[in-house]
């Protein structure tokens, strides 16, 4: 494995007596979708901030590329970075914003207009971004990420309003510059967005680390098999005998954990059970997820 | 591999002075206030002894246009707070002690092209509007003076502008504190009496037209203007260590 891009050690991060992130280390690495999930106020946001040298840790440090990201010699060059959305003066034009960005560091003003193609918002590029949409929000700072054509990318919450062709196009996105090599962390408490995009997950919860594994493990560790035969009661026994775990569903199949698909047939063949159905469930994320994260909600509402 | 030259980090400062209204309102506002009742100023005395007395009583304007400089400067800053867009321009540029100088360079660079086109203004109404034993010459070194502590009081309400609203990082604060302190505050303490209010005034960085203190404590120019750069850059360097150390 290549060695790690992006890496936070030991970090803690108190608001007067809270703490948004308590002793967290974990490693990015480049060439694949990183996504940070997990519920609202586990420190996603805390810890792409302290990497970005936006906020000082109570204790830990961080380092982007091998290095603190303030001393990067081009930050933008290296790194780019969309942390809110509503990060620019509501008075400015696109283009304007933009351009100062590049200036900045020293990019060349033809990539303001490389950028704002790539993210399609030519046609508005000289109004002001106070009229603009969340959605139209979420282009601009992915423009303004994209501008350096940075190694390390850092997106806090990048699908937050888009449409779902802008959600579709954002993955896509994600996933060619991961296959062109860069390191892409992705911050959501979308489940099922990190589903589609993600090749490994880590994952938060009130501040602390719960996961940090690639997506098929995660997936792996919560699928199961389904299987539908009008003898349940028979083949539920024998499944047993196998070793599997199971579960009698609503609707009368059986939830298979333990065993695969074809040791299923196999137990079901050699008892002489009929099948009517035999299906690999792969957990949804949310699922996987929500097992986790059970107990490690900051927010949660009340039981009714 | 060398780093973003120094220069480029001005360049984007000045790229976000001249793209937002504010700036082009507060730049209208100061050449109005100036340039108007500079006119009017010159236009209202008839004679003077003294050509230096003649350009100061044209400058009269920028003892209260100065404000609109104040407010260029601040809002370079508390515009990035309170938009949010600190964010992007410190992801940008990290190195927060440099992004604050080619901020200040771009505001002092902006007040003293203003003040000093305004002043020439003002010159030219006194010279041709007030009537002077022996005329208004341009090269006349008290006029000369005169003209130039103006120009650098005017740079010096710009830094003093940015470094309040790098402390305070609220328009509203700033502004109201930068008013006190400079407006205010020096006047009031003038005429409230006692001999320690107006030692205190003295020690304020009040607005200076020409050589002399606008509305408050007489004071001469060097201790006036070493008072007001004093604080300018006092405020500055507190404003400086504060964004080194603070989150965003």
């Amino acid at each position: 494995m290549l060695s790690p891009v992006i890496e936070v050690e030991a970090l803690t991060k108190e608001y007067r007596s809270r703490a948004a992130v308590s002793d967290l280390t974990v490693t990015v690495h480049p060439g694949r979708v990183t996504g940070f999930l997990g519920p609202n106020g586990s420190g996603k946001t805390t810890t792409m901030r302290c990497v970005l040298g936006l906020t000082r840790p109570t204790s830990g440090t961080t380092r982007v590329l091998g290095r603190p990201y303030r001393d990067l010699a081009h930050p933008m060059r290296r790194v780019g970075a969309l942390v809110d959305p509503r990060a620019r003066h509501p008075g400015r034009s696109a283009y304007a914003h933009l351009l100062a960005l590049a200036r900045s560091n020293a990019l060349p003003a033809s990539r303001v207009d490389d950028v704002i193609e790539l993210v399609g918002l030519e046609s508005v590029a000289h109004d002001r971004v106070g009229g603009f949409s969340l959605g139209m929000g979420q282009r601009l700072g992915i423009a303004a990420a994209l501008l350096g054509d940075p190694d390390v990318l850092l997106l806090d919450e990048p699908v937050n309003g888009l449409d779902p062709e802008g959600i579709r196009w954002m993955r896509e996105l994600l996933r060619d510059l991961a296959d062109e090599g860069r390191t892409v962390l992705v911050s959501s408490h979308l489940m099922s967005e990190m589903e589609d995009t993600a090749d490994h997950l880590v994952v938060l919860g009130r501040g602390r680390l719960l996961a940090d594994v690639p997506m098929s493990d995660l997936l792996g560790a919560h699928s199961a098999v389904r299987v539908r035969s009008p003898q349940a009661p028979l083949l539920a026994a024998a499944l047993q005998r196998a070793g599997a775990a199971i579960e009698l569903q609503i609707d009368g199949s059986l939830r298979v954990e333990g065993l695969d698909t074809d040791q299923v047939g196999d137990v079901a063949f050699l008892s002489g059970v009929r099948v009517h159905e035999l299906t690999q469930v792969t957990a949804s994320l949310e699922a996987a997820y929500l097992a986790l994260t059970g107990d490690d909600v900051e927010y949660r509402a009340a039981a009714r | 591999m060398r780093g973003v030259p120094f220069s480029a980090v001005v360049g984007s400062e000045w790229t976000k002075l001249w793209s937002v209204r504010s700036t082009w309102w507060a730049t209208g506002v100061f050449v109005l206030v100036v340039g108007a009742v500079g006119a009017l100023a010159a236009a209202s005395t008839d004679t003077a002894d003294r050509p230096e007395v003649a350009v100061q009583t044209a400058l009269i304007g920028f003892g209260f246009g100065q404000l609109a400089l104040l407010v260029v400067g601040l809002l370079t800053v508390t515009a990035e707070f309170a938009s949010g867009s600190a964010v992007s321009t410190l992801t940008a540029v990290p190195r927060r002690t440099r992004l604050l100088l080619a901020k200040t360079v771009v505001v002092v660079v902006w007040c003293l092209l203003l003040a000093v086109v305004l002043a020439a203004l003002c010159f030219l109404a006194a010279r041709t509007l007030t009537a002077v034993p022996g005329g208004v010459p341009p090269t006349d070194p008290a006029v000369l003076r005169t003209l130039g502590l103006q120009a650098g009081a005017a740079a010096l309400v710009g830094v003093l502008g940015i470094a309040l609203g790098t402390v305070l990082r609220s328009t509203a604060g700033a502004v109201m504190v930068g008013t006190a302190l400079v407006l205010v505050l020096p006047p009031v303490l003038a005429l409230s009496g006692p001999r320690w209010a107006e030692r205190l005034a003295q020690a304020l960085p009040m607005v200076r037209v020409g050589q002399d203190a606008f509305f408050s404590v007489p004071t001469s120019w060097p201790v006036g203007m070493a008072v007001v750069a004093a604080w300018a850059v006092g405020a500055w360097v507190l404003g400086a260590v504060l964004h080194e150390r603070r989150d965003v």
